[in-house]
C-alpha cells in the first residue's frame, strides 16, 4: 500500500472522491463533513450543520454539489463553491446510513435505520420512491453505474437488488408533477416504481455494504458474519459464487476495483485486505495498530482509494503507477503491459521490443521498478521487487525489433537494485553484506566490491561508478579505485537523473530536489510541499522537474518557477528545447510544447552570459540583449560573439554600447575601411580628436591627419607630418603660419612611412563547427554502430562476391597451421595430447603465486615455447594468383613472375614504386605494452561484422579501381574537359575496359608526338594525323584530332583525305565553329584528288602498330600483340617490350590479367 | 569497505600510454614501500616510453630495489647497449634471490622479445604471475601469430581482473590480432577506454587500426590526425598514417619522412629500405 495523504480527525464514517478536482469530503462522526485537497494536504473547508454523526456523503459527478446524510435523518444538498447548505430533505424516520447521486438523473437514493431506501428528485426536492423490503436497518443503497438497479445490504442478513426501470422510464417520459406526488404517496410502502428484483441470502449476519462490479453483473457484500461474498447475477436469477474468508470482525465495506481485478474490504479488524476476484485468495493485508475501518472509496477515474478509520482517514493506491524507463541517446526504453518497448524522440514512434516475464505471484508491486540500458549491447536490465527484489537481464537482437514472436528465457537474479556500470558490466546490491557483485552479460559475477556507506540502493554514475543511495546520503563510488569520489547529504533519494553532459546531477526525493556536480558538489536544494515526480535536464543546464500537479524548472542557482500545471502525473523523460517528452501512467509518450522564454530569459541574467547558455545560438542572445537592453549585458554579447566569430553581432553590439573605438578597429581589421573613414567623421562630430587622428592612422589618410593636428593646434607636428609624407603644399602652408617656429627636421635619417596595408577583401562571420559531446551511450552507440554499419553496407556493396575466397583462405590456415604443429612437435594425430603441454601444467598455477626461488634455472629446463604460426602475410601468397596480393605481402619476387607469366610484363622498374606501397600498406601497428616492439597486424580486405575471428581475408589492397578511375580522370582533364564514362560495372571489365582505353590514348599521343618532331616529312605527317583518328578517343578529343587532321590534309592540298575527315568531324556533333570549318573544307574540295599518296585507306578497317606507327590492315596476316595493354604490333616487333605500357613483352605467351579474386574461383 | 588502489590512476595512465600524465601524476601520498616502488617502476618506465633512457640510467643508482635495477637494464639495452644490458639480465636471472622478481622477468621478456628471441623470452615470462607479465605473453604469441597460446594467457588474466585496464588492453590487442567481428569489439574497448579515461595517442591509435581493419580509412584518419595533434612525433601515429594514407590514395611521403627522420629504427622505416632492396633482388631473380 502506497499512501498518499493522512488526515487525523474524529471518526470517519463517510468518504467521496471528487471525480476531477484532487479532493475528497471526509463525514465524521462528531457531524463536520470535510473538504480535503490530497494533493496539497490541505484542509479546504468544513461544512457542520449536521446534528450528531455524518454516515454518507457524496460528491455530484459534473455539479459543485455535494449530499450528505446524517444521524439528525436529514438529508443535505450542499454547494460547495458557495459554502452553502442547499436544502434538507426531510423523510426518513432514523439514522441516515448512505447517500448517494444518480450519475445521469437528478436522483440521490439514500438508505436508512428506518428500513427503507429511498430515491430523491434534487431538483423537484421531493422524494420519488421509497423502496421497502428490508426488516432491519438498510446499511447502505447505491445505484448501478449503468443499469436501472440498486443494490442494498441490511442487517436483516440479506442483499437485494431492486430494479428502478419503471422510476426511470416515469422520469424520461414527461409527467405531470402533481400526478406523480400522487402516485408516490399510493406507492409508499410498497409502490410500483421500484420493485425487488433478488434477495441475496447466505450471510449470517447483518451485512454492512454490498456493491456492484463497474462492469460485470456481479455484486461484492461484507458482513458482521467476518465473511465476504461473491455474488452473479443474470436476467432471472442471482447466485452465491464464493465467500472470501479471512477478516477477523466485522466486515465494513467492500468493493470491486475499477481497474484490476481485485476486491478491496476493510473492516473492524483495523485491516484492509486485497483479495484476487478470479482466484479468491487474499494478495494482501494492510493492518492498523489501533484503528477500527468503517468506510472504503474508490475514485472514479485514477488509481485511488480512501479508507476512514476511528481517528482519520487515508488515501492510498495499491500499486505503482510510474512505468520503468531508461532514456538512451534519441530512445527512450519502458515497459508497457508487460512489454519492453521504445520511442524514438526524433520519429515519435513507439517500438514493441519483447516481451519480459511475468511474474511468478499475484502479489501487487511486482511490475519493473527500474530499468537500465547499454546501447551498445543492446541489453536491458529490468529491476523489480518480484520475489524480495529481483533484477532480469534481456539481451536484444538488434533485429528483433518489432517481431513480437521473440520470447527469450531473461537471465535472473536476486538484488533489487541493479544498474549497469559499463557496456557490458553491471552491478547488483547485495544489501545484507552491503556490497555490489558485478556481474557479466552472461549473467556471471566478475567482480565484488563492498560498499562505502549503508546502500540501499545504487544509480548510475558514469562508466565504472556508482551512485550510491543510503537512508540520509548519497555518494559516487568508482569501483576501480574502491574511491569515494563524492559524497552528499540529501533527504532519502528516489531518482537520479544525470544532464547529458555527466557534469550535474539532480537528486529527486520525496519532497525535494537536490542539484549537485558529478563530484557532488552541492549547487541548491529545493523543497517541494507536493511530491516530485520526475524531471530532465534541458540543453541549457536548466533542471525541468514535475510534481504531482506542476511542471517547474530549476535554474542553476536554484531559482525556480512554474512552467504549468498538471490534471495528472506525468513522467519527464527528456527536453529538447520548448519540447517536453514524457510519459504518462499508462505507459504512452506524450509530447508537450511549453514556453521556455520565461527560464530561458531568466537563466541569461543570471549568467550575465550569452556565449555558453545559448550554446552558439546567439541570435536568442541578442533578442534577450535588447530586452535587457543595458550597457554591460551589450558589452558580454560583444565579447562573446567575437569568440564565436559572428561579426555582425559584434558590430551591434558595438554600436550599442557606443564603443567607437573597439567599432572602429573591428571596422579596420574585417575590411571595411569606408566605414572606419565614417568613424572618423563621427569622431570629428563628437570632438573625439584622439579617435580621429587614431582613425585617419588606420586609414593612412596622411592629409587628414595633417588636418586634424591643425586644427587642434599641433601646427609643429602637422607641419612634420605633411613633410614626412611630401604634402609640400600644405607644409608650405603651415611653415608660413608657424613663422619662425618650423621644427627642425632630424637630418640624415631616413623615414619610412606609416601606410597600413590595404585589405583585399572584407570579412563576414567566420565559419562555425559544431562540436558534439559524447557520453557514455551517445559517443558509444551514435557513432559507433552507425559508422560500423555504413562500412558494413560499404563493404558488402564492394566485395559481395567474396565469402568463397574467405573460407578457402580459412582452410589455409587450418590445414596449414595444423600441419605446421603436427610436424613439429612430432605428435601427428593427437591434438588432445599436444593440448595438455606445458601450458595446461604452468598455467594451473594460480596467478597470484609467487615463483618459486630459483625458479630461473627450473623454468628454463621445464619450458618449451610453442612453434611461431604462419604470419598472415604468408596465408596471402599461398593461395593468391593475384600479384597485387603478393606485392603486399612483400614477396616482389612471386608477384613479378605472376605479372610476367599473366600479363608478360617484362619491364618490372615502373611498377616499384606502386610494389613498395602495396606492400607498406599492408601492416597497421599496434602499439601494446610500453617500451616493447610494436604489433604489426595485416589488413585484410572486405571486413563485415559478422565474419569469424581467425579466418584470414585477403590484403586490402592500397588501390583500388576508384584510384585509377580518378587517375584517368585526372588525363582527359589534362587533354580538354571531357567526362568520365558512366556508371561501373563489374571491376574486372572495367579495369579491362579502363586498360583499353588508356592504351588507345597512349598511342594517340605518341603518334601526335612523333608527328611533331617530323617537321619534314609532310606525308608521313598527314599519315600519322590520320592514323589518330584511328584511335578510339572521347568525342571532344576526337573532334580536335579530327579537326587538326583535316587541316593538315587540306593545307597539303590532300582534298579527298580531307574532305573524309571533315565528313568525319561532322558527324561528330562538332561546335558551330568546327562544323562552319568543315563544310567550307568539304566544299572547297568536292571532286579534288589527293596530291599526296598515304598509307591510310579509311574504307578498310586496320589498327595501328603501335611500335612503327603504320597500320595494319584487318586481314594482313602475322601481327602480334602486347599481353598486357593489347596493343598491336607488325611482326617484327615480337619480343621487344611493348612501347605503350612499357611493362609487357610484346608477343609474349600469358595467360591474361587477372585483378580480382572472383576471377580465381 | 575495501583499501583504496592508490596506484590505480598512475598505472591506467601508463598503460593507456599517457607517459607524461603518468609522470606528473606520480606524487601519490601515503604509499607503503612495495607500492612506493611499484611507483618508481611505473614512472621510470614512462620515462622509457617518451625516450628518456639517459634520464633513467642516471637516476636510478645501484641501492635501487631489484625492480628499478631492472628498468635500468632496459634503458640501457635501448641506448644501444644490447651486450651488456643482455649479459646483467643473464647473470640476475640465474640468481636465484632475484631470478623471479616480476619486474625483471618483464624486462628480461621484453629485451629478448627487441632480440625477436621469442624463446628466450618465454623461458623468464611464460609462467606470468603479474598482470604485466601475461600482458607480455599476449604479445609474444601475438608477434608468434600464435593467437591460440595468446587467448589462453588473456583468460588467465581475465579470471585474475576481468576488467583491468590490462586485460582489456590485452583483450582488444588479441581481437585484432585475431580479425573479423572482434575488430569490432576492439573498438569498443578502446572506445570505453576513450570515454572512461582521458583521450591519448594510443588509444586514439587503437581505434584507428582498428576502423583501418574494419575499412574505414576516412575515420581512422581523423582519429591518427587527433593523435598527431597530441604528439606529432609519435613513430606509431606517423607510421598508421602512412598506411591509411596509402589506402585513401593520399600522398604519404612527408609522413614517412618525418619517421624516417624521427624513428629510423620504426618497423615500417626498416620493412621500407628492406623492401627496395628485395625488389631490386626480385627483379635480378625475374629477370
Amino acid at each position: 500500500m502506497l499512501t498518499k495523504f493522512e488526515t487525523k480527525s474524529n471518526r470517519v464514517k463517510g468518504l467521496s472522491f471528487h471525480p476531477r478536482r484532487p479532493w475528497i469530503l471526509a463525514s465524521l462522526h462528531s457531524g463536520v463533513i470535510q473538504m480535503w485537497d490530497y494533493r496539497m494536504g490541505t484542509l479546504l473547508d468544513r461544512f457542520d450543520e449536521h446534528d450528531g454523526p455524518v454516515r454518507g456523503v457524496h460528491f455530484h459527478a459534473t455539479q459543485p454539489l455535494f449530499v450528505s446524510g446524517g444521524d439528525d435523518y436529514k438529508i443535505k444538498v450542499w454547494n460547495y463553491k458557495t459554502h452553502r447548505c442547499l436544502f434538507t430533505l426531510h423523510g426518513h424516520l432514523d439514522y441516515i446510513r448512505t447517500v448517494q447521486f444518480h450519475h445521469e438523473y437528478p436522483w440521490i437514493v439514500s438508505a436508512s435505520d428506518d428500513q427503507t431506501i429511498r430515491i430523491w428528485n434534487w431538483q423537484s426536492r421531493t422524494c420519488v420512491a421509497v423502496l421497502t423490503g428490508h426488516n432491519h436497518y438498510v446499511m447502505c443503497a447505491s445505484f448501478h453505474p449503468k443499469e436501472d438497479l440498486v443494490v442494498s445490504a441490511s442487517l436483516d442478513q440479506t442483499v437485494r437488488v431492486w430494479d428502478i426501470g419503471a422510476l426511470r422510464k416515469k422520469t424520461v417520459s414527461p409527467a405531470d408533477d402533481i400526478l406523480r406526488l400522487t402516485q408516490m404517496n399510493t406507492d409508499l410502502f410498497g409502490g410500483v416504481d421500484a420493485v425487488v428484483k433478488y434477495v441475496l441470502e447466505g450471510h449470517d449476519r447483518g451485512v454492512n455494504w454490498a456493491s456492484f462490479h463497474p462492469s460485470l453483473p456481479l455484486i461484492v457484500s461484507g458482513a458482521d458474519d467476518r465473511q465476504v461474498k461473491l455474488w452473479r447475477m443474470n436476467d432471472t436469477k442471482a447466485w452465491e459464487v464464493d465467500t472470501l474468508r479471512g477478516h477477523m470482525n466485522n466486515v465494513s465495506c467492500v468493493m470491486f476495483h475499477a481497474k484490476q481485478d481485485i476486491i478491496v474490504s476493510n473492516s473492524e479488524d483495523k485491516s484492509i485486505r486485497i483479495w484476487d476476484a478470479t482466484k479468491r485468495t487474499g494478495i494482501q493485508t494492510f493492518r492498523r495498530e489501533h484503528d477500527r475501518f468503517w468506510i472504503l472509496a474508490a475514485h472514479p477515474e485514477m488509481n485511488l482509494l480512501a479508507a476512514g478509520h476511528d481517528s482519520g482517514m487515508i488515501v492510498f493506491k495499491l500499486e505503482r503507477e510510474r512505468p520503468a524507463f531508461c532514456v538512451s541517446g534519441d530512445t527512450v526504453f519502458y515497459v508497457k503491459d508487460r512489454f519492453l518497448r521504445f520511442y524514438e524522440y526524433s520519429t515519435q514512434k513507439e517500438v514493441q521490443v519483447a516481451p519480459i516475464r511475468r511474474p511468478g505471484s499475484v502479489s501487487l508491486n511486482q511490475s519493473p521498478r527500474t530499468l537500465s540500458y547499454s546501447p551498445t549491447e543492446n541489453a536491458v536490465l529490468i529491476c523489480s521487487d518480484a520475489d524480495g527484489g529481483s533484477y532480469e537481464l534481456y539481451i536484444v537482437p538488434k533485429d528483433s525489433a518489432g517481431r513480437s514472436d521473440y520470447l527469450q528465457e531473461a537471465k535472473k537474479g536476486a538484488g533489487g537494485s541493479a544498474v549497469f556500470v559499463a557496456r557490458n558490466r553491471f552491478a547488483v546490491l547485495e544489501k545484507s553484506s552491503n556490497q555490489v557483485l558485478v556481474r557479466n552479460l552472461k549473467n556471471e559475477i566478475v567482480k565484488k566490491s563492498p560498499l562505502p556507506i549503508a546502500t540501499d540502493a545504487i544509480y548510475y554514475a558514469g562508466t565504472g561508478n556508482l551512485l550510491c543511495k543510503a537512508e540520509d546520503r548519497v555518494a559516487i563510488y568508482d569501483l576501480q579505485q574502491r574511491l569515494v569520489l563524492g559524497e552528499l547529504q540529501t533527504p532519502a533519494v528516489k531518482y537520479v537523473v544525470w544532464s547529458t553532459d555527466m557534469e550535474s546531477v539532480a537528486l529527486l526525493s520525496k519532497h525535494a530536489v537536490v542539484i549537485a556536480s558529478k563530484k557532488l558538489v552541492h549547487r541548491c536544494t529545493l523543497h517541494e510541499t507536493i511530491r516530485v515526480k520526475s524531471g530532465a535536464w534541458d540543453e541549457n543546464g536548466v533542471f525541468i522537474y514535475t510534481t504531482l500537479n506542476h511542471m517547474k524548472y530549476c535554474l542553476p542557482n536554484g531559482d525556480s518557477g512554474i512552467i504549468k500545471t498538471l490534471d495528472v502525473p506525468i513522467y519527464i523523460t527528456r527536453v529538447v528545447g520548448n519540447n517536453i517528452f514524457c510519459l504518462d501512467r499508462d505507459g504512452k509518450n506524450k509530447l508537450i510544447a511549453v514556453d521556455a522564454s520565461e527560464y530561458i530569459f531568466k537563466l541569461a541574467l543570471l549568467r550575465k552570459r550569452y556565449g555558453p547558455c545559448y550554446d552558439g545560438n546567439i541570435q536568442i542572445a541578442v533578442a534577450s540583449a535588447k530586452e535587457i537592453d543595458d550597457k554591460d549585458h551589450w558589452y558580454r554579447l560583444g565579447i562573446e560573439a567575437l569568440r564565436q566569430g559572428n561579426v555582425g553581432i559584434v558590430e551591434y553590439a558595438y554600436q550599442r554600447t557606443k564603443n567607437f573605438e573597439r567599432l572602429a578597429f573591428l571596422y579596420l581589421i574585417t575590411g571595411y575601411l569606408d566605414k572606419v573613414g565614417f568613424m572618423c567623421k563621427i569622431a570629428g562630430q563628437n570632438n573625439n580628436l584622439m579617435g580621429q587622428f587614431h582613425n585617419a592612422l588606420y586609414l593612412g589618410d596622411a592629409k587628414k591627419r595633417v588636418e586634424i593636428l591643425e586644427n587642434a593646434g599641433q601646427l609643429p607636428l602637422a607641419y612634420v607630418t605633411a613633410v614626412t609624407h611630401g604634402l609640400t603644399e600644405i607644409a608650405e602652408r603651415i611653415a608660413a603660419e608657424l613663422g619662425e617656429n618650423v621644427p627642425a627636421l632630424p637630418e640624415g635619417k631616413s623615414h619610412s612611412l606609416l601606410i597600413p596595408p590595404a585589405p583585399l577583401t572584407a570579412c563576414g562571420d567566420w565559419p562555425l563547427l559544431r562540436v558534439m559531446r559524447g557520453i557514455f551511450e551517445g559517443g558509444l552507440d551514435a557513432t559507433g554502430r552507425a559508422e560500423l554499419e555504413e562500412d558494413d553496407e560499404a563493404a558488402g556493396a564492394d566485395w559481395g562476391d567474396e565469402d568463397l575466397d574467405i573460407v578457402d583462405a580459412s582452410e589455409v590456415v587450418a590445414n596449414g597451421g595444423d600441419g605446421f604443429v603436427d610436424v613439429e612437435e612430432g605428435e601427428p594425430n593427437e591434438e588432445d595430447g599436444e593440448e595438455g603441454g606445458w601450458d595446461l601444467e604452468d598455467l594451473e598455477l594460480p596467478p597470484e603465486t609467487e615463483t618459486p626461488k630459483a625458479a630461473g634455472n627450473a623454468r628454463s629446463a621445464v619450458f618449451v615455447a610453442p612453434t611461431p604460426g604462419i604470419p598472415v602475410s604468408q596465408i596471402w601468397t599461398q593461395r593468391s594468383s593475384l600479384a597485387g596480393e603478393h606485392a603486399a605481402a612483400g614477396n616482389f619476387d612471386t608477384a613479378m613472375r605472376l605479372l610476367s607469366r599473366q600479363l608478360g610484363i617484362k619491364n618490372f622498374a615502373p611498377l616499384k614504386p606502386l610494389f613498395l606501397d602495396l606492400h607498406m600498406g599492408s601492416h597497421t601497428y599496434l602499439r601494446a605494452l610500453a617500451a616493447a616492439p610494436v604489433i604489426s597486424v595485416a589488413v585484410e580486405k572486405g571486413w563485415s561484422e559478422s565474419a569469424s575471428p581467425n579466418v584470414r581475408g585477403p590484403p586490402a589492397l592500397v588501390f583500388s579501381f576508384s584510384q585509377l578511375e580518378d587517375r584517368l580522370k585526372a588525363a582527359y582533364k589534362a587533354t580538354t574537359e571531357g567526362k568520365f564514362p558512366e556508371a561501373l560495372r563489374q571491376e574486372v571489365d572495367e579495369v579491362k575496359e579502363l586498360i583499353e582505353i588508356v592504351r588507345e590514348y597512349v598511342l594517340g599521343l605518341k603518334m601526335e608526338l612523333k608527328r611533331k618532331e617530323l617537321k619534314d616529312d609532310v606525308t608521313r605527317q598527314q599519315e600519322l594525323a590520320a592514323y589518330f583518328t584511328n584511335c578510339k578517343l572521347q568525342r571532344v578529343h576526337m573532334r580536335l584530332v579530327l579537326a587538326s587532321a583535316m587541316a593538315l590534309c587540306f593545307k597539303q592540298r590532300n582534298y579527298a583525305t580531307a574532305a573524309h575527315f571533315a565528313r568525319m568531324l561532322l558527324e561528330n556533333s562538332p561546335q558551330e565553329a568546327q562544323a562552319r570549318k568543315a563544310r567550307q573544307v568539304m566544299q572547297a574540295c568536292q571532286d579534288k584528288e589527293d596530291s599526296h599518296q598515304l598509307n591510310y585507306d579509311f574504307r578498310n578497317p586496320f589498327v595501328v602498330c603501335g611500335a612503327t606507327y603504320v597500320p595494319i590492315y584487318r586481314g594482313q596476316k602475322g601481327d602480334v600483340s602486347c599481353p598486357y595493354c593489347g596493343s598491336r604490333f607488325v611482326p617484327s616487333i615480337e619480343g621487344q617490350l611493348c612501347t605503350i605500357c612499357e611493362l609487357a613483352t610484346v608477343g609474349a605467351d600469358a595467360s591474361g590479367l587477372l585483378c580480382s579474386p572472383t576471377q580465381l574461383r | 569497505m575495501a583499501t583504496p588502489d592508490l596506484l590505480f590512476n598512475l598505472r591506467n595512465l601508463f598503460y593507456l600510454g599517457a607517459y607524461q600524465a603518468a609522470i606528473n601524476n606520480s606524487d601519490v601520498p601515503g604509499l607503503d614501500a612495495d607500492a612506493a616502488t611499484e611507483r618508481d617502476t611505473i614512472v621510470f618506465r614512462s620515462y622509457i616510453a617518451l625516450g628518456s633512457y639517459q634520464l633513467v640510467i642516471s637516476e636510478i643508482d645501484s641501492s635501487a630495489a631489484t625492480s628499478l635495477q631492472a628498468v635500468k637494464l632496459l634503458a640501457l639495452y635501448l641506448t644501444g647497449d644490447k651486450e651488456g644490458a643482455i649479459s646483467s639480465l643473464k647473470e640476475w636471472l640465474s640468481d636465484s634471490a632475484i631470478g623471479s622478481n616480476p619486474v625483471l622477468r618483464l624486462i628480461a621478456g621484453i629485451i629478448f622479445m627487441h632480440g625477436q628471441d621469442y624463446n628466450e623470452a618465454l623461458k623468464h615470462t611464460h609462467s606470468g604471475g603479474t598482470l604485466d607479465l601475461h600482458a607480455l605473453n599476449v604479445q609474444i604469441f601475438i608477434k608468434m601469430h600464435r593467437s591460440d597460446y595468446a587467448e589462453k594467457q588473456l583468460k588467465i588474466m581475465q579470471q585474475i581482473d576481468e576488467d583491468h585496464t590490462l586485460t582489456q588492453l590485452a583483450n582488444a590487442w588479441l581481437d585484432i590480432a585475431v580479425g573479423g567481428s572482434k575488430i569490432r569489439e576492439a573498438y569498443l574497448i578502446f572506445q570505453d577506454f576513450a570515454e572512461k579515461y582521458p583521450m591519448t595517442g594510443m588509444v586514439l591509435n587503437g581505434k584507428a587500426v582498428c576502423c583501418m581493419h574494419m575499412g574505414s580509412f576516412e575515420e581512422a584518419e581523423t582519429l591518427l590526425l587527433e593523435a598527431l595533434n597530441k604528439d606529432a612525433k609519435d613513430p606509431e601515429t606517423l607510421a598508421n598514417l602512412i598506411v591509411c594514407n596509402l589506402h585513401l590514395g593520399k600522398p604519404s611521403s612527408r609522413f614517412l619522412s618525418q619517421l624516417k627522420l624521427s624513428h629510423p629504427d620504426h618497423v615500417l622505416v626498416k620493412n621500407a629500405a628492406s623492401s627496395d632492396a628485395n625488389f631490386e633482388r626480385a627483379l635480378q631473380a625475374v629477370a
